[in-house]
């Protein structure tokens, strides 16, 4: 089992979208993938036409100390989804209350789904320092800081290194972390102009940029994922090869730490 | 040999050069009586084996005997020994031939015998000097690689960019200002000049707008060398890097280039090759583009890298990086020949500075377009080197080391093939129409003597040009400028002082196939005389007149004759030819925007400045007429161009709408200014097998000739021979 936790300091840059994406892609290549919202803004279930539309999910799971397995959605596609759950604020309070007190709840408990060893699991996270993010963060192999293109994203960068030395880069389990660029359009100065500089910056720990595409949000609008809705299209094509590269981070890195 | 050998492989760039001919100084003290000694066994085994006289068998047993070794080492000794061996070979082979050729074949009994029986052993005589000058100069390229230049750029020199032009339209010329400007290198050290003798308003407009500085002079002396010259007297970076309006640098051509300069204090000039995105007519006309080498690839594949041992290889005019010093100290570019770049390097060689090649190219241009503009170029080169030969003449004068005088005349002589050309595309006329007799000597010791001279040759050029140049297309190449350089070099032979500088017209467009009667006449009155020869021939056969076997040899020369020029005709039959500026084959990842936002992923096909050619994945389809915007990219570069699809099919064309200054910069930097893009057919030729080039030559010369002959309605499919063949995979 390898587990990818998408992150960044920022929000409205994409992370929710990508995972859903990046989880299609995956369960694609015939890789068992479990996609797992750490959001309770509880928007992962949007992505996935999911077939159960109750309102279960992790914190429902998590406080009646029940399997987790119990509230997995199958999906449209192989990609099977544990939704955050639709709750009270109090539950929401609850959960936090008990991720602060079990640091490695989320760890352990992926554990304890005992996915096969080629499984893929994706947790995708809130925006910025939060007890999902720790959890996150302390419990993953890979992860994705998602930036825009912009001077903002840039600002937060300091903040998301120091996090990942804290949580990730000590741990021998950990194989490494890489940044995606998301929504580049170049033809649009600062936009093209940043994209150029965090790439040159970030290096070998630069994944190929994901494009401004409209195929995106109408993708989302239709209910479909970007490669079925347009596979033709530049963000599909981007999409693919992210997931390409990913994989590849991933087996490189569990041979090496081998 | 040897000694020349050993001391190469420690001769790296940049490190102080020694005289070839001076052996390494230790073994000169160590051992000269040894040296003397093995050199005087050498002279006597190699005079005996050049002039010991054997009869008709024995020359056979002698012939079968070298060729049957170099066939073996051809296939057995790899890498430069077995090249050193096939050369020695030949080099017996071929003395010994012109040996017994003087001493035994001159005996003439009549007038005319005698003038065309010297005629065309002074022919042969020519030929031989310039194989055995070829061998010297090609038998050890040196191959140097790039230095690094020191990390801190603070060390890095000042340069000069000149691009000089005259007439080339704008649209040829932009692509190279911008190039220029977007080199790597730190841009308060480098400043790009447009040196316009044509004086244009619109060449002003356009370097204010990119930044460019534009220089103009009040007249035109002394054409492109005048103009540099004057632009010398107006400018002071460290180095000067010069570029013809129409050669496109890379990024990288500084980075490159300058660090040779800086390991080597003495360096004066680096030149690197010439390289060509399109067809030259030699390759459009007899369809062998990428396919067989073109006539360039000879000289910057293999001739300069086999001068740049001999501390030789000169400036091309274009592509190159001088330095300043040294050129302002030879006055600066040389004016008292057509061919200002070659004799400005022999006059720096005579300084004692260095010369270097860096083979690899580093810019890329537009090949002649038309053969009438292409022989008008040759013609240039040629009588402006033998007006160098006349007034600056390397064997003689002060300075150059022995190796460079002979790479220095080399690289002269070798366009006096004018006239030996047309005798040996005439000779065997002389017996097949009259019955001259210019061999005193019997068919069978002919061949005896000859076939190993002839195949001999072969083998060694095949192995050590293959790659650059395949065997028996010279004789393509040389047949179709001999006539035409042949008066221009006697005139400069007579008179230095006479002939212009004729620029060399490019970026033209030919609206329809046709043949260019004027240009192919030469040609056309060889072919039909030679064939006309091969009637006497049978007739002489038939009636018993002459000798069989003397018969016979000339009816396979002048059945040789046929062949090649029936193939130099066909150069004449100019191929349409759409565009005038530079179409490139590359595989670049292209995104195509809609106007509803939507987006296809594709890849370019084929890039030039005013547009694109796109391979779409199957089931996209566009409708010409369609607005659309096309994002290129490469590694961290990208761009937005708006464009109108075109040209819809098995791909799809775009032309570019009017782009500003600043989105034909970036076009520029991510397709010409990539050497990756275009460089993918340096050196990558099929290598030469002599007996698979002469079935190509045979198949050019007779195969489009009769097709010629009996299919005069369609022209597309006379122009089959060789490009018949698949391309190669990077060539789609």
């Amino acid at each position: 089992m390898k587990i990818i936790a998408i992150v960044s300091a920022k929000g409205g840059v994409g992370k929710t979208t990508f995972s859903a994406n990046l989880g299609t892609e995956f369960a694609r290549t015939g890789l068992p993938t479990v996609a797992i919202d750490l959001d309770p803004q509880d928007a992962l279930r949007l992505h996935f036409s999911a077939q159960a539309p109750g309102p279960e999910g992790l914190v429902q799971a998590t406080l009646a100390a029940l399997p987790w397995r119990q509230h997995f959605l199958r999906t449209g596609n192989a990609c099977e989804l544990l939704p955050y759950g639709r709750v009270q604020e109090s539950s929401r309070e609850a959960f936090e209350q008990v991720l602060r007190e079990q640091p490695r709840l989320l760890q352990d408990s992926l554990q304890g789904l005992r996915l096969p060893q080629d499984a893929v699991v994706i947790l995708d996270t809130p925006p910025g320092p939060s007890a999902y993010l720790t959890q996150a963060l302390s419990a993953c192999n890979a992860a994705v800081v998602v930036l825009l293109s912009d001077a903002a994203s840039y600002a937060t960068l300091p903040m998301m290194q120091t996090l990942l030395k804290r949580y990730c880069l000590s741990r021998s389990d950990f194989s490494d972390y890489a940044y995606l660029v998301n929504q580049v359009d170049h033809s649009r100065q600062l936009n093209s102009d940043v994209a150029y500089v965090m790439r040159m910056q970030f290096g070998a720990r630069s994944l190929a940029p994901v494009h401004q595409d409209q195929a995106i949000p109408e993708a989302l609008a239709s209910n479909q994922f970007v490669g079925d809705y347009d596979p033709l299209s530049r963000a599909a094509h981007d999409l693919g090869a992210v997931s390409e590269q990913l994989l590849r981070m991933l087996t490189v890195g569990a041979g090496s730490a081998a | 040999m040897k000694a020349a050998a050993t001391q190469a492989s420690g001769l790296y760039p940049g490190e102080p050069r020694t005289g070839l001919f001076d052996p390494a100084p230790s073994v000169h003290k160590a051992r000269p009586l040894l040296w003397a000694l093995a050199a005087i066994v050498a002279a006597v085994l190699c005079a005996l084996v050049i002039a010991v006289p054997l009869d008709t068998e024995q020359q056979f047993g002698f012939g079968l005997v070298t060729l049957a070794a170099a066939l073996w080492i051809r296939h057995k000794v790899a890498g430069p020994l077995g090249a050193m061996f096939l050369i020695a070979l030949s080099v017996t082979g071929s003395l010994r031939y012109m040996f017994w050729r003087l001493s035994s074949t001159l005996d003439f009994d009549n007038l005319i015998g005698t003038v065309l029986g010297w005629g065309l052993v002074s022919a042969e005589l020519y030929a031989l000097v310039i194989l055995l000058l070829g061998y010297v100069q090609t038998a050890l390229p040196l191959r140097r690689q790039p230095k690094a230049l020191p990390a801190d750029t603070g060390l890095w020199p000042t340069i000069d960019i000149f691009i000089p032009t005259y007439n080339e339209p704008l649209d040829v010329v932009r692509g190279t200002v911008l190039a220029a400007q977007s080199m790597d290198w730190p841009a308060d050290k480098l400043r790009v000049y447009v040196l316009d003798d044509g004086r244009r308003d619109v060449f002003k407009r356009f370097c204010e707008e990119a930044g460019a500085a534009y220089l103009t002079r009040s007249d035109n002396q002394h054409a492109k060398a005048g103009n540099l010259n004057a632009a010398l007297k107006r400018t002071d970076g460290e180095f000067v890097a010069i570029f013809d309006c129409d050669h496109v640098p890379t990024r990288s051509f500084l980075q490159l280039t300058l660090g040779a300069f800086l390991h080597d204090p003495k360096l004066a000039m680096l030149q690197t090759p010439h390289f060509f995105y399109s067809a030259d007519p030699f390759e459009r006309n007899l369809n062998t583009f990428r396919i067989v080498p073109n006539e360039a690839e000879l000289f910057y594949g293999l001739v300069q890298h086999g001068n740049d041992l001999w501390n030789a290889s000169f400036f091309c005019g274009s592509c190159a990086v001088l330095r300043r010093a040294p050129l302002m100290e030879v006055g600066g570019i040389a004016v008292e020949t057509v061919t200002e770049d070659a004799h400005t390097s022999l006059k720096m060689s005579r300084r004692g500075y260095n010369m270097a090649y860096l083979g690899i190219p580093q810019a890329a241009g537009l090949a002649t377009e038309s053969l009438s503009a292409h022989v008008g170029q040759r013609i240039r080169w040629a009588r402006g080197m033998a007006q160098i030969f006349r007034i600056d003449n390397p064997f003689f004068g002060p300075g150059l080391r022995l190796g460079q005088r002979l790479c220095y005349a080399n690289a002269m002589l070798h366009f006096f093939y004018g006239l030996p050309r047309m005798v040996f595309m005439t000779a065997p006329l002389a017996f097949l129409f009259f019955g001259a007799q210019m061999f005193q000597a019997s068919g069978a010791m002919v061949l005896a003597y000859a076939l190993p001279h002839i195949l001999l040759s072969i083998a060694a050029n095949s192995r050590l040009q293959g790659q650059f140049r395949h065997s028996f297309w010279n004789e393509v190449y040389e047949t179709v400028l001999a006539w035409y350089i042949l008066w221009p070099v006697l005139l400069a032979l007579v008179n230095p002082r006479l002939g212009r500088f004729n620029v060399t017209v490019k970026g033209g467009v030919i609206d329809k196939d046709f043949f260019d009667w004027r240009m192919g006449l030469p040609y056309m009155v060889l072919l039909g005389l030679n064939l006309l020869g091969l009637v006497g021939g049978v007739w002489r056969l038939l009636s018993g007149d002459g000798t069989v076997s003397t018969v016979l040899i000339n009816l396979v020369w002048g059945s040789y004759n046929v062949i090649i020029a029936g193939a130099s005709v066909y150069v004449a039959h100019e191929a349409r030819q759409q565009r005038n500026t530079p179409r490139v084959n590359a595989t670049i990842p292209a995104t195509i925007f809609f106007a509803n936002g939507r987006t296809l992923a594709c890849e370019t096909r084929n890039f030039s400045s005013t547009g694109v050619g796109l391979n779409l994945p199957p089931r996209a389809s566009l409708s010409i007429g369609e607005q659309v915007r096309i994002a290129l990219s490469r590694d961290q570069l990208a761009t937005v161009l708006p464009g109108t699809v075109v040209n819809v099919g098995d791909w799809i064309g775009v032309a570019f709408d009017e782009l500003s200054v600043a989105q034909q910069r970036e076009l520029g930097q991510i397709t010409f200014s990539r050497a990756d893009a275009w460089a993918g057919a340096w050196g990558t030729a099929k290598p030469d097998t002599p007996l698979g080039s002469l079935r190509d030559v045979i198949n050019l010369g007779l195969g489009n000739l009769l097709r010629l002959a009996f299919r005069r309605d369609s022209a597309a499919r006379m122009r089959v021979a060789v490009g018949a063949r698949p391309p190669r995979p990077n060539n789609p």
